[in-house]
């Protein structure tokens, strides 16, 4: 009976966040030409909504080219390594608390619940960049290659203050798990939630939130693809499934990020002044939080130019890193004072 | 030499994060302003007289053709793109064409043709859509370049005024 409704979670979760991957291309496309005062696709069913379909089956059909002297074996990898641990860390965000449907118990609405649940998605992310790495490296094309650098150098001087920052809240709920880091926010009043921790919270949460643009290869950090200097960067040799994969791979990323932010800040599916409100509130709670973060993804994505390289280094090790220390020593202090 | 003067920013300026907010406030504000793209296949181009789309010859009201197949436009034409035969005529005039082609790929839609013209016979009308799977299909003969002078007549018109200038 378990195992069924693992199951059934597990193809759920998994159809969500394909389903919102498969929308973010759309709504990318969508809300950059309403930006630009553009209409945006609408040939493709009402509206366009079925345009990301339409790219799915262009996708398969391209043909897939592997240039000459590529390492073979490693250019295969580089796009499952850039989508798997995206997916992979959907599995220990918690939806809902408790949930019971039919007189059927579900128990907590995540897949696994891990007690080192936050320590799983930041190793599991950090693991992504690998795909972009591996992607550039065996492409043998000079653009990839620097591609695949810039990543590498940027996931090295962003990583750190991610943590930091991840550290902070970790101390202010005293759990790594992340169902116990939600269940210290779900208390009916919404001025609990991380982000509402005077100074420490609004710090952490601008901080975690511009880390995790560079951390999902977004603008305005988004050395690693970066058109007008390096074609398309580590992607720029890759065509077919094999590229529709390092996209959806991006965007499940910024879905999982988004659910994280959610999740560590926002007090993921607590409902404000509803301390036990029913699951399918939770669940609509929790994709209305995360749904403002994907919109912050593509909203800053078309406002903000992309820094140069340099001055994303002096960003990470200068302003951030430090930020990050000094925003976790007060959150020992406010922790240890109170 | 010219020294560029650059503004020092303002603190303000220089913690970067308020000016980013200013930014996503902007583009917040453009989601919902008017769109400017056009459908074009479903919205048409605006076009007016003095559009100057694809040459067509003009029918008289009474029927023949106004071209006298002179060649002047033949000659006046920079792409080469007009071919004439010409024919006797029962009318009160010299001649009239017996072949009048245009190959729509060559034209350049310059108007060289329309000013040429004596005989007011053809003009740039108001038609810019040129499609077609073989290039001999492009090539317009008389039947499909002929329009009544009555759907020419803003174009008509308006080279009157303007040639009346000088």
């Amino acid at each position: 009976m378990s195992f069924v409704i693992i199951l059934i979670k597990a193809s759920l979760i998994y159809g969500g966040l394909l389903g919102t991957a498969a929308a973010m291309t759309l709504a990318e496309r969508k809300i950059s030409a309403w930006m630009q005062l553009r209409i945006g696709p609408n040939r493709v069913g009402p509206g366009g909504v079925l345009q990301p379909l339409a790219d799915g089956v262009k996708f398969i059909f391209k043909e897939e080219v592997t240039p000459d002297g590529a390492n073979k074996g490693l250019f295969r990898l580089g796009p499952i390594m850039a989508a798997a641990p995206a997916m992979l860390t959907i599995a220990v965000i918690p939806f809902a608390g408790e949930t019971t449907i039919f007189g059927i118990d579900f128990g907590l609405l995540s897949l696994t619940d891990l007690d080192i649940g936050l320590l799983f998605v930041l190793a599991l992310s950090g693991l992504s960049v690998y795909g972009v790495i591996l992607g550039g490296w065996a492409s043998n094309s000079k653009y990839s290659l620097l591609g695949g650098l810039r990543a590498s150098a940027q996931m090295v001087s962003y990583e750190l203050s991610l943590i930091m920052t991840a550290l902070t809240v970790v101390a202010l709920s005293g759990s790594m798990n992340l169902r116990e880091i939600v269940e210290v926010q779900n208390t009916g009043n919404f001025l609990d939630w991380h982000c509402f921790t005077p100074v420490v919270g609004q710090v952490g949460l601008i901080l975690f939130v511009i880390t995790t643009f560079a951390e999902t290869n977004r603008h305005p950090f988004d050395f690693a693809e970066c058109e007008p200097e390096l074609v398309g960067g580590f992607h720029t040799e890759y065509s077919s499934m094999k590229f529709a994969l390092f996209f959806l791979g991006e965007y499940c990323a910024m879905t999982v990020m988004a659910c994280l932010t959610t999740v560590l800040f926002l007090g993921g599916y607590s409902v404000p002044f509803w301390e036990d409100a029913p699951w399918i509130v939770q669940v609509g709670t929790f994709m209305t939080k995360t749904a403002f973060f994907l919109f912050l993804f593509i909203w800053v994505r078309w406002t903000l130019p992309r820094f140069r390289y340099d001055q994303l280094m002096n960003l990470g090790w200068k302003i951030f890193f430090p930020i990050a220390l000094a925003n976790l020593l007060l959150a020992g202090a406010v922790i240890s004072l109170s | 030499m010219v020294v560029v003067q650059r503004r020092e920013l303002t603190f303000w300026e220089r913690i970067y994060l308020p000016e980013i907010f200013r930014g996503l406030a902007i583009t917040f504000k453009k989601m919902f302003e008017p769109r400017v793209t056009r459908q074009y296949p479903e919205e048409a181009l605006p076009t007016n007289e003095v559009t100057r789309g694809q040459p067509r010859l003009v029918v008289k009201d009474d029927g023949n053709i106004a071209c006298v197949s002179c060649g002047l436009c033949e000659a006046a034409c920079p792409a080469y793109a007009i071919t004439i035969d010409s024919q006797e005529t029962e009318r009160f005039i010299e001649r009239e064409p017996e072949r009048f082609e245009i190959d729509m790929l060559r034209c350049i839609l310059c108007g060289f043709c329309e000013e040429a013209c004596p005989k007011e016979a053809i003009f740039m009308s108001d038609e810019l859509e040129l499609a077609n799977t073989t290039r001999q299909g492009l090539v317009y003969d008389m039947k499909q370049l002929e329009r009544p002078a009555s759907t020419l007549k803003p174009r008509i018109d308006y080279v009157r005024r303007i040639n009346d200038r000088w």
